[in-house]
């Protein structure tokens, strides 16, 4: 409690190495603080990315991404610590992932990396819906903002020498290794989403899996896949959810973003609040909420039912890490032009009305607008608004799937809450999302 | 996973596969025979259970994390489609095989703004649909010349 009493300006080099919170002395007060000096909170930018995307043969600047920064340290160091700008918020995933390339090499070398029962060190791929990432698994004192958890896990993408090749296991997936920054387009992410680990009891046992992959990784490799414990607090084995692991405003986070101006914007400021109704600044209001699948749902976690042109898709979902919306709709022009394969792209700007209900019955307008994704990428505009896709080359009469798919254009003049699962949060149980 | 085929062409027919031993792992489960369903239920660890269609019969694997993954065979049992759904993206190359490197040409890295958009493939004789998000993965990968006729991608779900 003693961080929401310092002030903002303080905080930064007060706070910018204490993530175990251990150094800090006591003032004695014991008050509750005025609005103005809550730290649960984080400053989103959406802008075109690391200046390094931007150099090279490949250059090229991102659109419709959401980064915060954070600051790690190493553990029971309040010196030996790093602020990484550009970490994509991700609603849509679980667990701190940064790349080895950003980390200074003092840094890097003094994240403790987890071992394993058989006392080697522990690997981990993660999926993405687009391809995948490995690297090791290594423990850091997270901060961010006024919050903060010691020793917490986090996958260091593309990290070197035993790591340095992907385990077949983790690539048969399919898809891209998007193992380092150009392909990532992010120093890192922070997956935020509505579970409180990263793989939860599907890696409890040797062998098991989700989007989370856990490997043994002795010196000739990674290669077994192990069981990870499933943990919001110390010892942690899995990713937890950042979120869930922090010691207070832990039942989920609130991303509040201004609206974009029709033709797009150069960049956005917005920002992520800690915790849903903790706090005078994280209340539900008059938001709705709709409740979402839990992680013991067969189809995954996260899932909720969009309502579009009388057709109910119950695999839709809300993902600041989506940077479009995917929609199947054969009667929305598709783009003509090179590269913009499957982009929609209407005549003129077009009203869509898709209604979101919850597993709790709740219902409630998804109302959007569907702009040209030819003309939104003929300008440098990094924020994007009503860009849209049609992720279904194959089968345009949308027999499959049930999907419609809230990318972060969604988030973009909204308020959009994602509770924990298990965690109480304004009155209601996560998992949910509201709005 | 429970079954959720509910087409009218479903007969209320159910065979409980025994864990028959000795099946050769040679062709994987997208255009191959009845043996690569059992080599895909080994290489998962998976139960399997068959139901029996009007025109094919639908293999459901449950995985380990609660996932599921369908193969759909014709009366010859050859598998001309595989559906995928769980927590997970299942191992591709097993249950694609030789198809697998034909979707992963066609998804690689794109030029330009990252834009996370799902695995797919669109040719007269292989489709891959997919989507989801971290923790919700689903897809879909279809032989379409081989499947028996009146079959519809609906009833991949």
């Amino acid at each position: 409690m003693l961080k929401r009493l310092w002030a903002l300006g303080a905080l930064v080099l007060l706070a910018a190495c204490g993530g175990g919170g251990g150094s800090s002395s006591s003032s004695g007060t014991t008050t509750t603080p005025p609005p103005a000096t809550l730290t649960n909170l984080a400053t989103v930018t959406v802008d075109q990315g690391p200046p390094a995307l931007n150099t090279g043969p490949d250059a090229y600047t991102q659109d419709n991404v959401a980064y915060v920064s954070v600051t790690l340290c190493a553990p029971g160091s309040t010196t030996n610590c790093q602020t990484i700008d550009h970490v994509q918020v991700d609603t849509g995933s679980v667990g701190l992932r940064v790349f080895a390339s950003v980390l200074n090499a003092s840094l890097l070398s003094a994240m403790t990396p987890q071992s394993d029962t058989s006392g080697n060190p522990v690997g981990e791929c993660y999926q993405y819906v687009d391809g995948f990432v490995f690297g090791s698994v290594r423990a850091a004192n997270f901060q961010i903002g006024g919050e903060s958890v010691a020793n917490m896990p986090v996958n260091v993408m593309g990290d070197s020498g035993v790591y340095a090749t992907v385990p077949a296991s983790c690539s048969s997936s399919g898809g891209t290794n998007e193992s380092n920054v150009q392909a990532f387009g992010a120093n890192g992410i922070i997956g935020i989403g509505t579970t409180t680990t990263d793989c939860g009891s599907a890696c409890a046992s040797g062998g098991g899996s989700s989007a989370a992959i856990y490997y043994d990784c002795p010196s000739s490799g990674c290669s077994a896949i192990i069981g990870r414990a499933s943990s919001t607090t110390a010892p942690f084995q899995q990713l937890p959810n950042p979120v869930a692991a922090m010691s207070v405003d832990n039942n989920g986070s609130v991303l509040v973003l201004p609206q974009a101006p029709a033709a797009g914007e150069a960049t956005m400021t917005g920002t992520l609040y800690f915790g849903i109704g903790t706090q005078t600044n994280n209340g539900l209001g008059s938001a709705t909420v709709y409740t979402a699948t839990t992680s013991s749902n067969p189809s995954g976690s996260g899932l909720i039912t969009a309502i579009y042109k009388g057709q109910a898709l119950d695999e839709s979902y809300l993902d600041s890490g989506t940077s479009l919306y995917l929609f199947v709709d054969s009667t929305i022009a598709t783009c003509t032009g090179s590269g913009f394969s499957g982009f929609y792209c209407p005549a003129s700007p077009m009203s869509l009305s898709p209604t979101i209900q919850g597993l709790n019955g709740a219902t409630g307008s998804a109302a959007f607008t569907l702009n040209n994704a030819q003309t939104l990428f003929s300008t440098s505009n990094a924020v994007l608004p009503g860009l849209g896709a049609n992720p279904n080359v194959a089968f345009p009469d949308g027999a499959y799937p049930n999907s419609f798919a809230f990318g972060l254009p969604f988030f973009y003049g909204r308020s959009v809450f994602t509770a924990i699962e298990g965690r109480s949060a304004g009155g209601t149980v996560g998992p949910y999302f509201a709005f | 996973m429970a079954v959720k085929l509910t087409s009218a062409g479903v007969l209320p027919l159910v065979l409980w596969v025994g864990l028959v031993a000795g099946a050769p792992a040679a062709n994987a489960a997208l255009g191959g025979a009845y043996d690569s369903v059992q080599a895909d239920r080994a290489h998962f660890a998976a139960s399997l259970k068959s139901t029996a269609a009007a025109t094919y019969t639908v293999h459901t694997l449950t995985l380990q994390n609660g996932g599921g993954v369908k193969e759909f065979a014709r009366p010859d049992g050859t598998v001309f489609a595989v559906s995928w759904r769980g927590p997970g993206r299942p191992d591709l190359r097993q249950l694609l095989g030789g198809y697998f490197d034909t979707m992963q040409a066609e998804n690689g890295a794109r030029a330009g703004p990252r834009h996370r958009r799902p695995l797919t493939v669109n040719h007269p004789d292989f489709v891959v649909e997919s989507g989801g998000h971290s923790g919700a993965f689903w897809g879909l990968a279809m032989l379409p010349g081989t499947a028996p006729s009146g079959f519809s991608a609906s009833d991949l779900r």
